[in-house]
């Protein structure tokens, strides 16, 4: 199976900036996908909402494009309905830890088996820059003009308390790191969370020092750092930490 | 054989009749009983499907999921609970999802009186939600009807590719009467028409989109077009079920109540010609106007102020004497002054 095969190539050109890291993550869902044979037939998308949320829509499956933070409350159900599908979710960190941040709570604890990719780029694209509950402390946004006040959620942290859990973490530059981390969240027999650091270059990175997106790909190179085995992983370590 | 039978209990066993598989919710009075018996349900049976939700927001979301994932979906709350659903119900019409929405009413606004009775959500089961929609609701007066238009609810649901409301209210979902469910008329349950997810390659979204699930947010036509197909499934749909209960007798007063308040009211109905709406929407236009034919007073008693009153003069076309019963106690003894005011009679004399 051609990773093409499962993206809708007929809605193209897609609705996303140049040089936004929504489409990495979207391609390398796709070629995640592809390589585990998993298509129309025995998968099933669901995005919320915002720019990252509109991610299931271009796949090439049943794809669900539900509400503002409630992706992971559809999945759950439509994964109970449907249990023999895999459930996938794709969206981002407004929609995921804001909006939607009681129900990321209680799914993680509930633990069903879907998967999750979040499009983790710092801000709220879709409504034109307003600070994220992952935008870290001090960063220019539209609604925090002197400087974002309060320090981002810790969603590995978050995930580390339940007894059971499944978190990584990369970035649209480590791809085949990246590619790694979805096909080991999709293998995993519950709640399992791939955090992608990526990039809004249009909305976010240009007011915060960065003239293009490959000067954001190149930070996320220089800073952060794949690592294995560990139980932990540091603000700006990449990896898997799971328990069973 | 006749058993006892709450409203509560009644709705969920015609839920199942008329084939749920699939409940979410959140405990609320007064119909927490619902979200325990579908939790016992689930226990007993694999094919069932039981989530208590972390809010009403998740339930009515995980509703309207497992409807599209090929599930017949229900939920039960009362008027908090609604007002949390709305968001999900508005994306159920847009996604045109099948689901049951249970409402059994009490006092409002805000927590109000929890366990009391009230009819105060009547516009909020019309238009709670945002956007342009046509609704489609139902309002039993007795457990026996709960479990028949149970049935009639989610085969409304299905026909018409959207969600139903079920209005309740505290009175009725904790009436309890013996009722005989083989000696009822049901009718038979309307399938699942739509393929489930996980077996095309749609897509199903709140965004104003063509058939093929596309946004075309630019385009109002294809807004348009979408508002005038649900517009008219809806219709005909809605001319399926065109269910009132109309009682004439020989007097210049038609009385109008519908849920508990018409059970409280019964006795004043050898007196006075009655009216008794149980598909609440879409509003029951020309049987409304026909029955109204004819008489010097119209009196809508209800327990809120006006809401159904108020579609009755836009059905009718001419105002009515309205008997709101607010506060949570719906008896007869509340209605004595307002019945003297309004038609000049002393209650004692028409019972």
């Amino acid at each position: 199976m051609y990773y093409k095969d499962l993206i809708k190539m007929q809605r193209y050109p897609h609705s996303w900036c140049p040089g936004c890291g929504i489409g990495s993550v979207l391609k390398n869902t796709a070629k995640v996908l592809a390589g585990m044979n998993l298509d129309h037939t025995n998968t099933i998308a669901v995005s919320g909402i915002g720019c990252s949320g509109r991610m299931a829509g271009y796949l090439n499956m049943d794809a669900v494009h539900s509400l503002h933070g409630r992706a992971l409350t559809s999945a759950e159900a439509i994964k109970t309905v449907r249990p023999q599908h895999n459930v996938v979710v794709l969206s981002g960190d407004g929609d995921l830890f804001s909006i939607g941040g009681n129900h990321f709570l209680h799914t993680a604890r509930r633990d069903p088996d879907i998967t999750v990719v979040c499009n983790n780029n710092e801000i709220y694209g879709l409504t034109a820059g307003q600070y994220s509950p992952t935008t870290p402390k001090g960063t220019y946004t539209t609604t925090s003009p002197k400087g974002c006040k309060y320090e981002p959620i810790d969603i590995h942290g978050i995930l580390r308390t339940m007894p059971r859990y499944f978190y990584a973490r990369s970035t649209v530059w480590h791809v085949l790191h990246m590619q790694k981390c979805i096909q080991e969240a999709i293998q995993w027999k519950g709640f399992a969370f791939v955090d992608v650091v990526s990039d809004c270059i249009e909305i976010n990175g240009r007011h915060i020092g960065y003239k293009k997106a490959s000067e954001m790909f190149a930070m996320y190179k220089e800073k952060y750092k794949i690592v294995r085995d560990v139980e932990v992983l540091g603000p700006h370590d990449l990896g898997v930490v799971k328990k069973e | 054989m006749k058993t006892l039978l709450g409203g509560n209990d009644a709705f969920f066993q015609g839920a199942l009749r008329a084939g749920a598989n699939y409940f979410a919710g959140y405990p609320i009075s007064p119909t927490t009983e619902i979200l325990t018996l579908a939790a016992e349900r689930a226990e007993e049976q694999q094919d069932f499907h039981f989530l208590q939700a972390e809010d009403e927001i998740a339930a009515a979301i995980a509703v309207v999921s497992a409807s599209l994932a090929g599930a017949k979906a229900f939920t039960a709350t009362s008027g908090p609970g609604f007002s949390l659903m709305q968001e999900a119900i508005s994306w159920g019409y847009r996604v045109e999802a099948p689901t049951v929405f249970f409402e059994s009413q009490r006092v409002g606004p805000s927590t109000g009186a929890p366990t009391f009775p009230a009819q105060e959500d009547i516009l909020q089961a019309m238009h709670g939600a945002h956007g342009t929609y046509y609704p489609l609701a139902f309002y039993p007066n007795s457990p026996a009807e709960c479990y028949t238009l149970a049935v009639t609810a989610f085969n409304a649901a299905e026909e018409a590719m959207q969600p139903v409301i079920f209005l309740c209210d505290g009175y009725v979902s904790h009436l309890y009467e013996p009722v005989d469910l083989e000696a009822l008329e049901i009718p038979p349950a309307v399938p699942r028409s739509r393929p489930p997810l996980g077996t095309g390659k749609r897509h199903f979204t709140g965004i104003a989109a063509d058939e093929e699930g596309i946004p075309r947010t630019g385009n109002p036509q294809v807004q348009e077009a979408w508002v005038r197909k649900v517009k008219k499934r809806n219709e005909e749909v809605a001319k399926r079920y065109p269910l009132y209960e109309y009682k004439e007798r020989d007097s210049d007063t038609l009385l109008i109540s519908y849920g508990s308040t018409s059970r409280v009211v019964a006795p004043l109905q050898e007196r006075f010609s009655h009216f008794r709406p149980i598909r609440i929407f879409p509003v029951l236009k020309e049987e409304l106007r026909k029955a109204c034919e004819g008489y010097e007073h119209i009196v809508v008693l209800e327990a809120n102020d006006g809401q159904y009153a108020m579609l009755v003069e836009h059905a009718i076309g001419r105002e009515v004497e309205k008997i709101p019963l607010l506060g949570g106690k719906i008896s007869l003894s509340r209605i004595k002054e307002p019945l003297k005011e309004v038609l000049g009679v002393e209650l004692e004399d028409v019972l």
